[in-house]
């Protein structure tokens, strides 16, 4: 179906292909082939396919988003935004368009013997360590916009964290979209070895344009290693973005992910993790939806071996005519006993026009298992409101005090101050202003 | 659990007690389907000619139509050509006018299935249809119904003696466009029951049809319409059992609903088919396209079904809630042993303003089975406040299983609240050890617990459904504890 125009951006690649990192490799090419072709074969993923019955995405097929060239934008990057997300307290790497941009980044002071470099970089420096670590988290059976990153990923990073190193600070990757029509395609690695402690901070925005964002992270979690990572989904709202993020979780290990998604006019994430022997994870997330945004988030909890513990929770408010999406799946493996897993997802309909949908399954082939979901869509409970307009709040006031509750409990959640402020921000701008007072905050 | 292995043994072959075969002399067509066949069946069936026209329409549909995939279940290709799609027990021309002139043998076969056709006999207050293999055999209380205004009578005869009610409703609910399987009923259903409740009348009495299978190669396409007019009271039962035999045969029914005004009905279903022998081998498939139109302001609907049997289930009976006020419920107990697979779930679809649905789904799975929930609630835009309550439990037996749930929500109106509740666990060792420590043995315990877990939806099945189902259960699952 989508295939005839798919056509046309691998018509396309030819020309790119001989600027993308890692010419030399023949793995790696041998891997972009193969992306190819799946890709040119499948298309962008259609309505048919059952993981993307409510995300339509021939809007990204209608336009021919194609990678900027390096350091050719890098004066027009606005220093306002630049100031406004990068943070303070945090060892930052810049992504511009697709490329990294040392001048920008800040790495001083960080440990001898961790990693960040470029994707380019360390494909150039130390190509056998990437291949062991490259398109092993995402299973072969994803769809097709891995399949386009793996072919077009144009730079990215490496993030290497050796045994039993705790990072002090975290770490905030900022990709930064500036221009109309551009395909910003990049792929991260991140590993933390057995026992390491990571916080990363994944952080998209965009500057007044349609691009396109496809990116894919690779997460590899150490025995008893803990990774938390934050994404900070603010891109611009004429944006189309795509973030998968793929974990394999080694015995013991823990990741945690909080993914705000507030930005975009269709935004897609992905986070699938499988879980090894006694492994946690915990799943977060807060999609706001005003205008018309089409947001969706995607999660899989695999569980693999026995005794892992997974915890989710999204929260969804949505207004005007956006459109909210959750899609969860959990998989307990037969072997997987004594798995104890919760996934819950509650939404608020803020107007007429809004609609959420939601689709959390769980698939159990385990019998010694605790598994439970639960669902809400709904609006604010008439009770409480009644309640505070008792103690003299007005109406409009209690709802927005109520709602802002229920999405800042997500907020609450992040542990970096400087990052908390931002997100409380992000909430608070999407929201009626009138009535929020802030003292209380 | 200590209970003796050879018990258990013992329990896991049970037989399935309804697995028996009736010898008679059939009337039955060459394997095949086209549309000659039709037309025979057509003919054979004695029906109007615009029945001949729907059914043609249907078959030429259903032939650009290809085998759904989405479901959780595995089964190799059915060979539609290698069925039989007509086979009666042989009778004399115009069919039987009463008992007396029915086959002996199938009365007996009903007998054993504890079916009276005898109105005399104990389950009085039941008028019931008897449907073997393509063809209503019997149908008791016609006098009485016929008193009440109520007309209870096979499909076929409905569609010669009421053409007009039959025009007006059948496929409204279910067009013969909306599935695979629906089009091949609607090419070529046989018989089923016709149901047809005349304003503000309350039936006075339960009504069901019991199905059975009989003919070895034949699939049974049954077709049931229910149509509760303005003010009307109706609750229906459907019972239905088949041979066991080593090769799958095909059930695929289409039951249409609708309720107008005020109109309430009642929908219960013991699905006892042969499910299959312990090695996965043999068993029905049970593809079944069920769903009621709540066409009427304050119409009710309510779905109850006990799923023991059949090697594959794959049905979803649905409530589409296009009346204000309209309430659509859905209580379901869907057991699987062994190698049997369901697929079962419902569908809310709320139209109308303040429409209410609650959802219970109690899934158990034993053996190697696979017990899937798929259930859909969506709210359009004008169903302001319109509620809706899902709860759907899995429990584990054994570690071979497997249980999965896959709702789908989907709300575009902001007064409306939709809950869903779904968990998976298996028999606390707990509540096991309480039970044997106040000397139930192992069995019974398991067996009090699954009730106990079902309850909630047994509570709602009519009494003498409610003792079957229990029994039913404690058959199913016995032996796969342990």
């Amino acid at each position: 179906m989508t295939t005839a125009i798919a056509s046309r951006y691998t018509a396309e690649y030819p020309t790119i292909a001989p600027t993308l990192p890692g010419q030399n490799l023949v793995w790696l090419t041998a891997l972009r082939q193969e992306a190819l072709s799946k890709f040119s074969a499948l298309g962008f993923p259609s309505l048919r396919e059952e993981e993307w019955r409510y995300t339509n995405v021939s809007a990204i097929e209608k336009k021919l988003f194609a990678p900027s060239v390096i350091g050719k934008v890098q004066e027009t990057v606005s220093k306002e935004l630049l100031s406004k997300y990068q943070l303070a307290d945090a060892w930052s790497v810049v992504l511009i368009d697709g490329h990294f941009c040392a001048e920008l980044s800040a790495l001083e002071g960080l440990p001898e013997t961790v990693t960040i470099m470029s994707m380019a970089d360390a494909l150039a420096q130390q190509p056998d360590n990437l291949e062991r670590y490259i398109n092993q988290a995402v299973n072969n059976d994803e769809h097709s916009f891995v399949a386009f990153n793996t072919a077009w990923f144009t730079d990215g990073l490496f993030v290497h964290v050796p045994t039993k190193l705790i990072l002090e600070k975290p770490v905030q990757v900022l990709h930064l979209s500036t221009q109309n029509d551009a395909l910003a395609t990049t792929r991260t690695v991140i590993v933390a070895e057995d026992m390491a402690d990571i916080k990363v901070i994944e952080t998209f925005v965009g500057m007044d344009a349609a691009y396109l964002s496809a990116t894919v992270t690779e997460v590899f979690v150490g025995c008893n290693a803990d990774v938390t990572l934050y994404k900070m989904q603010c891109e611009s709202d004429k944006a189309y973005h795509f973030g998968g993020i793929y974990v394999k979780q080694a015995k013991d290990a823990r990741f945690t992910h909080h993914n705000f998604a507030f930005g975009g006019l269709l935004a897609r994430s992905d986070i699938h993790t499988d879980l090894d022997t006694a492994s946690e994870c915990e799943l977060n997330g807060l999609y706001l939806g005003i205008n018309r945004q089409h947001i969706d988030n995607h999660t899989r909890i695999n569980h693999l071996k026995p005794h892992g513990i997974s915890r989710e929770l999204y929260k969804g408010v949505l207004d005007d005519r956006a459109r909210g999406v959750f899609q969860g799946r959990v998989i307990v493996a037969e072997d997987a006993q004594k798995t104890d897993s919760q996934m819950n997802n509650r939404n608020l309909l803020l107007s007429n026009d809004a609609e959420a949908d939601t689709k959390p399954q769980l698939e159990i082939y385990a019998d010694d298992v605790k598994c439970a979901h639960g669902v809400t869509v709904g609006q604010l409970d008439e009770k409480s409101i009644f309640y505070l307009q008792s103690r003299c709040i007005d109406e409009e006031t209690a709802r927005n005090m109520l709602t802002f509750a229920f999405a800042n409990e997500m907020v609450d959640k992040i542990k970096i101050k400087s990052l908390h402020d931002q997100a409380l921000e992000q909430v608070l701008i999407r929201f009626p202003q009138e009535g929020v007072n802030k003292e209380w905050l | 659990m200590s209970a003796s292995a050879q018990e258990i043994n013992n329990l896991i072959n049970q037989e399935y007690k309804q697995g028996f075969v009736t010898e008679l002399e059939t009337d039955t067509f060459p394997i095949g389907l086209d549309e000659d066949v039709i037309h025979k069946l057509s003919k054979v069936k004695n029906e109007p000619e615009f029945m001949l026209e729907y059914r043609l329409k249907a078959f030429r549909h259903w032939q650009t139509m290809k085998s759904p995939e989405w479901a959780f279940v595995k089964f190799d290709p059915i060979d539609y050509q290698a069925i039989s799609y007509y086979s009666a027990p042989k009778r004399k021309e115009d069919g039987p006018k009463s008992l007396d002139e029915i086959d002996p043998q199938v009365l007996e076969a009903y007998k054993k299935l504890g079916i009276p056709l005898d109105e005399q006999e104990r389950l009085a207050g039941i008028a019931v249809d008897a449907v073997f293999d393509s063809v209503s055999v019997a149908t008791t209380f016609k006098g009485k119904l016929k008193d009440a205004g109520v007309i209870f009578c096979p499909i076929s005869e409905a569609l010669r003696e009421h053409p007009e009610l039959i025009k007006e409703y059948l496929g409204s609910v279910v067009p013969h466009t909306d599935n695979y399987f629906a089009a091949l009923n609607a090419a070529v259903f046989t018989d089923g029951s016709f149901v047809y409740i005349p304003k503000g009348v309350r039936c006075p009495m339960e009504l069901s049809t019991y199905f059975r299978i009989n003919a070895a190669n034949t699939g049974q396409f049954e077709r049931t319409l229910i149509i509760a007019d303005e003010g009307s009271h109706v609750s229906y039962l459907e019972g239905c059992t088949a041979p066991m035999r080593d090769e799958n045969q095909l059930h695929a029914a289409v039951v249409e609903l609708v309720a107008m005004k005020d109109a309430t009905i009642k929908y219960s279903t013991v699905q006892n088919w042969y499910p299959g022998d312990k090695n996965g081998l043999g068993g029905i498939y049970n593809f079944v396209t069920k769903r009621a139109d709540c066409r009427g302001d304050n119409s009710k609907v309510s779905w109850t079904q006990v799923e023991t049997g059949s090697a594959i289930t794959w049905k979803y009976p649905s409530c589409v809630l296009t009346g204000d006020n309209a309430v659509g419920e859905f209580y379901s107990v869907a057991l699987t042993n062994n190698y049997q697979q369901a697929d079962t779930g419902t569908k809310m679809i709320h139209i109308g303003k303040n429409t209410r649905s609650t959802i219970v789904s109690k899934g158990i799975s034993a053996g190697k089975a696979q017990n899937t929930y798929r259930g859909l609630v969506k709210v359009l835009k004008s169903a302001e406040n319109a509620r809706n309550y899902t709860q759907c439990d899995s429990l584990l037996v054994g570690d071979q299983c497997g249980a999965h749930t896959f709702p789908y929500i989907e709300v575009k109106q902001p007064s409306a609240q939709v809950e869903h509740e779904a968990t998976t666990s298996k028999i606390s060792e707990d509540q096991l050890f309480f039970c044997q420590q106040r000397g139930l043995s192992a069995e019974d315990a398991v067996s009090m617990i699954v009730n106990g877990f079902c309850k909630e939806v047994f509570k709602e099945l009519p009494m003498e459904f409610a003792v079957e189902a229990q029994a039913l259960l404690g058959l199913s699952l016995e032996g796969s504890v342990g």
